[in-house]
């Protein structure tokens, strides 16, 4: 085959400037490091690289959400477990009424101390965290959900919502508890039900711990007496029990239910029982409610008005056992708030470990699809640099391969 | 003596003639389009004498040029698509560049549904309201950068189009002069260098666009588009134009001398590319990005309808909604207008639409031609693929036609039409609340807003159970808006909401809806909106913003890919016809020295004849002298 000897110049001209292209290509590789410098280096790998950097910059968020979390949790937590200690102090204190002679002075002290107390467990449910909005708020954009009156009782501007963060695409935990379920909406008494001495008694009889004993018979009781125990003592610690509607509240064989009661004993019918000392007088009364509730700081406005007030030993005693059964059940809804904190700040634990991981994963995975091997660019770069090397070699050699060199 | 003489002259004037045509071929060692010129040399015929003829030393036929015809034609060819290879990824490589060097749009929209997750990690924090607004300003300008740069390369395109055509007009007409002087060359004589020159300007053309070459018994040749339009034929040329399109005076067509619209039909060469490349990747890149963008603004806005701002109000949009481009064609006859709104961003898709009117009804097809089944509305609009279309007054004639666009100018005019930070609607639009009487199991699973747009959506509503499977939806003065059988899990709808319990609620037992103006601290609707990052929202609810940056991506990536590895394809095509038409036509330079020593020594020949010659007849004259 003839050989035009332009074509072959510009052969090797453009076989050289091949060469210099793929080596600019792998030189360029080797210096960012990078195999994808645009989308039409790897179409389908440059689509990976978005939606790794995706998954990347999403689990980078979730992980600040986690963070974001942990603060406020850790902050709730904190109020609660100093609302706890409070809250102990102030069943010190109440106990301290319930037993014992008290003197003025003592019932004076002691009605301050408590109304700092409920000062500081205002204070503290109208914690915020570091944004500025407060903790037990619900969803409220209220910063004061706890509002006090000149009189001491307070009222809940916030509301029942739940504020809650992003941990993962479809895993949402909640960051905050609306107070009311804490310190407001308390159900009064043991929980169930609330026995109160009535206000007219005039013997010393104090109505103690009541419980539930049977839950069963409980639940038909509550339908069947619409909600409302009256017990009624007669002569003797004897005594009778009439429903809301006044009609006497019958036993299983169809007889009204009856009983005495002495000093330290106790009333128990329909699955209930009612602890009671001291000494009732004829016509004295216990009413047993259900579906009441209470908050926290009325039962501390109740203790500080009783002793501020001129009510007798038992009548005080009466009155500081409801809220001391008050003082319990705040302590029960914060223990349960701090151990779904508890759960939350576990689960944030471990979100935050499976994205460190997750990162790891991710980030390699990316590395392989984006980087460029190193060994294989350089390898390439030095293969690609000898070969253009050996044509510029080749092109020399052709200058001198004519025969008009010969011809002299 | 003299027929001795005679002999050696024409020996030497044919051994000149062909050093002449060697120095020749070396002169034009690298022009292009030369062929080589050899000489063709016969013996002359002698006088016949008594028993034997002499020769009458040497005639030079002609200077002939090696040629194949069928070799040229094919470089033509390998040209045409050699130039469209080139050109088109040219075109592409240019588009990935701006793809990767207009910013990272995956990083930007990451960064904006993030600001939510932000937001809602500092509900009452006023400037992570602010930083989103930031942070969706620099979303939308991203996108805009994007639009402008692709609409940047369809200005390009354009004058580039008009560039080749121009130059195609320019040597089609040179052709066809070259044509007429081939054409007047007196018989038997071959014109070598006017062939030459017109075979070059016949390859300059096939690189502009495709063509198709006659060679015609006069010499001339007659060239064809790759359409079937005549650009030269004889001494005539046919000028090409470039004007705008009948419906987008932003795109450049190519029209045929008789003013027809070819742009169609056109392939090959850099104007094929340059229509291929806007055609099928230029302006879908365009469409899809404002795919994007409407996906965006659309699903942004639409959660933010749904939720409650800082002022207790449902929340306005963040992002304009982008509206499609409705072209009239410059042909219409007709007075009508049409207009054209997305109704249904999940059945969007990337196509451009052409409507057109029979004389009887609308016809709706995609710009690549397939016909689009319509649906007609109540209120007279029709439908189609998430697109509505109204006919406005006027009278439509036959054969008046418009070009919708429904997405291709969404990323450029894509901008954030919020600017209180306050009117973030990070808040759920409404609250369930239990009856604090209620017996029943009945827990509130979640309430959510189906229809923003309903006026009574944040209206006080109660839901009461009249037993424990059948309940009643009332208003707040007691009218009865919804009732029906109550089954766990099964949504309660009314008023654009639907209610969601679980468990048996007991007879009398009643949840009330309200506006959640109470919880505007709330963040769950920017937790909705954060979510939708990976939210699925065009494609039926299957691709979410992002895949649809990533779909585009590997759509422009794969283009430049294929255009890149078509180039190498068509380059070592073009090299394997070029070497084969050089390896006839080129000049070899060892060839022509090689000749040129042969030629010479031949001259030296013929002179040493003369030589011989002059020294015979002197030594005759010196014998006749003697």
């Amino acid at each position: 085959m003839r050989i035009s000897t332009s074509w072959q110049y510009q052969q090797s001209v453009t076989t050289m400037l091949n060469q210099q292209s793929s080596l600019a290509t792998t030189q360029n590789q080797v210096t960012t490091g990078k195999r994808i410098n645009v989308a039409s280096d790897d179409p389908v790998g440059a689509a990976q690289v978005l939606s790794l950097n995706h998954i990347l910059d999403s689990n980078a968020q979730y992980t600040t959400n986690i963070n974001a979390a942990n603060t406020r949790l850790t902050t709730e937590g904190g109020a609660l477990d100093s609302v706890t200690s409070l809250l102990d102090r102030a069943r010190t204190l109440a106990l301290g009424g319930v037993n014992g002679t008290l003197s003025p002075t003592d019932r004076q002290n002691m009605a301050t101390e408590l109304s700092q107390i409920r000062d500081q467990l205002v204070q503290l449910a109208n914690t915020t965290d570091n944004y500025g909005s407060a903790i037990f708020a619900g969803t409220s954009t209220t910063t004061v959900p706890f509002a006090k009156a000149a009189d001491g009782s307070v009222t809940y501007n916030g509301n029942d919502g739940q504020l809650t963060t992003a941990v993962g695409s479809s895993l949402q935990i909640a960051i905050g508890d609306a107070g009311d379920g804490i310190f407001m909406n308390l159900p009064a008494g043991n929980g169930s039900f609330v026995a109160s001495a009535g206000s007219g008694n005039t013997g010393t009889m104090i109505v103690g711990d009541s419980s539930v004993t049977d839950t069963n018979t409980w639940n038909a009781a509550k339908l069947s007496t619409g909600g409302a125990i009256n017990i009624t003592f007669g002569n003797g610690g004897t005594w009778t029990a009439t429903d809301a509607s006044g009609n006497a509240i019958l036993d299983s064989s169809g007889n009204p239910v009856t009983g005495s009661y002495s000093d330290g004993g106790n009333v128990s019918f329909d699955g209930f029982s009612i602890g009671l000392s001291g000494t009732p007088s004829a016509g004295d009364t216990i009413s047993v409610q259900t579906n009441q509730s209470q908050d926290i700081f009325s039962a501390f406005n109740n203790v500080i008005s009783a002793l501020g007030g001129g009510d007798s030993d038992t009548q005080l005693a009466n009155t500081i056992n409801r809220q001391l059964e008050t003082i319990d059940q705040t302590q029960n809804a914060v223990t349960n708030t701090q151990v779904k904190i508890g759960n939350r700040l576990n689960t944030l634990d471990q979100q935050s470990t499976a994205y460190a991981d997750l990162n790891v994963t991710y980030t390699s995975a990316l590395q392989s699809v984006q980087d460029v091997d190193p060994y294989t660019a350089i390898s390439n770069l030095s293969l690609q640099s000898s070969a253009l090397q050996a044509s510029q070699q080749v092109f020399a050699q052709m200058k001198t391969m004519t025969l008009f060199n010969y011809l002299k | 003596m003299a027929n001795m003489l005679n002999i050696g002259v024409s020996g030497l004037n044919a051994a000149q003639v062909a050093l002449s045509t060697v120095g020749n071929n070396l002169a034009n060692l690298n022009t292009d389009g030369y062929s080589r010129e050899t000489v063709i040399q016969s013996e002359q015929i002698g006088q016949p004498n008594g028993r034997y003829t002499i020769g009458g030393g040497v005639n030079v036929e002609s200077v002939q040029r090696a040629y194949s015809s069928y070799l040229t034609t094919a470089v033509w060819q390998q040209n045409s698509s050699l130039q469209r290879a080139d050109t088109y990824n040219n075109l592409n490589t240019a588009l990935n560049g701006v793809l990767t060097g207009s910013g990272n749009l995956q990083g930007s929209l990451d960064d904006f549904y993030a600001a939510f997750s932000t937001l809602a990690n500092s509900a009452g924090n006023s400037s992570s309201r602010t930083a989103l607004l930031g942070s969706a300003g620099s979303t939308a300008a991203l996108f805009n950068t994007l639009g402008q740069q692709l609409n940047a390369q369809q200005t390009q395109v354009n004058s580039q189009i008009s560039n080749t055509v121009n130059s195609i007009n320019d040597a089609a007409s040179k052709i066809a002069s070259l044509n007429a002087q081939i054409r007047q060359t007196a018989p038997g004589q071959v014109p070598n260098a006017i062939l030459d020159q017109r075979d070059s300007l016949v390859k300059s053309l096939s690189g502009y666009v495709g063509i198709s070459t006659v060679a015609e018994d006069d010499g001339s040749i007659s060239i064809y588009t790759s359409s079937g339009q005549s650009l030269v034929a004889g001494n005539k040329s046919f000028a090409m134009s470039a004007g705008n399109n009948a419906y987008d005076p932003g795109q450049t067509d190519v029209f045929d001398s008789a003013g027809n619209d070819t742009t169609t039909k056109l392939s090959g060469g850099s104007l094929g590319a340059l229509l291929d490349y806007r055609n099928n990747v230029l302006n879908p890149a365009q469409n899809q990005l404002g795919q994007a963008a409407v996906a965006l603004s659309s699903s942004i806005n639409a959660q933010q309808a749904k939720g409650l701002d800082l002022s207790g109000n449902l929340g306005s949009p963040i992002f304009n909604a982008p509206t499609p481009t409705v072209l009239a064609s410059s042909r219409n006859t007709g007075t009508t207008t049409v207009s054209a709104s997305i109704s249904d961003v999940s059945k969007l898709t990337a196509s451009d639409y052409t409507l057109s009117y029979d004389g009887t009804a609308w016809n709706l097809r995609t710009s690549s031609g397939q016909s689009v089944p319509t649906t007609t509305n109540p209120d007279g609009s029709f439908s189609a693929d998430g697109l509505t279309f109204n006919v406005g007054a006027g009278t439509a004639q036959a054969g008046d036609s418009f070009v919708i666009q429904p997405t291709r100018d969404a990323a450029t005019s894509l901008k954030v039409v919020q600017t209180d930070p306050g009117k973030i609607a990070a808040a759920a639009a409404l609250t369930a609340t239990p009856a604090s009487s209620n017996n029943g199991g009945a827990k509130l699973s979640s309430i959510n807003v189906t229809d923003s747009g309903n006026a009574a959506l944040l209206s006080n509503a109660k839901v009461t159970f009249t037993s424990a499977s059948a309940y009643q939806v009332t208003d707040g003065s007691g009218n009865v808006l919804a009732s029906g059988t109550y089954t766990a899990g099964q949504p309660i709808t009314a008023n654009g909401w639907s209610l969601t319990l679980t468990g048996t609620p007991a007879a009398n037992d009643s949840f009330n809806i309200a506006a959640n103006s109470n919880g505007l601290n709330d963040n769950s609707n920017a937790l909705a909106m954060a979510a939708l990052a990976d939210g699925g929202v065009l494609n039926g609810g299957k691709t979410s913003v992002l895949d649809s940056y990533a779909n585009l991506t590997t759509f422009i990536g794969t283009a430049g890919s294929q255009a890149a590895s078509n180039l190498s394809t068509q380059t070592s095509l073009y090299n394997q016809a070029m070497s084969a038409q050089q390896s006839v036509s080129g000049v070899n330079m060892d060839e022509e020295a090689a000749s040129m020593v042969k030629y010479q020594q031949a001259y030296q020949a013929s002179a040493q004849i003369i030589t011989t010659a002059q020294t015979i007849f002197a030594s005759l004259l010196q014998a006749v002298q003697g």
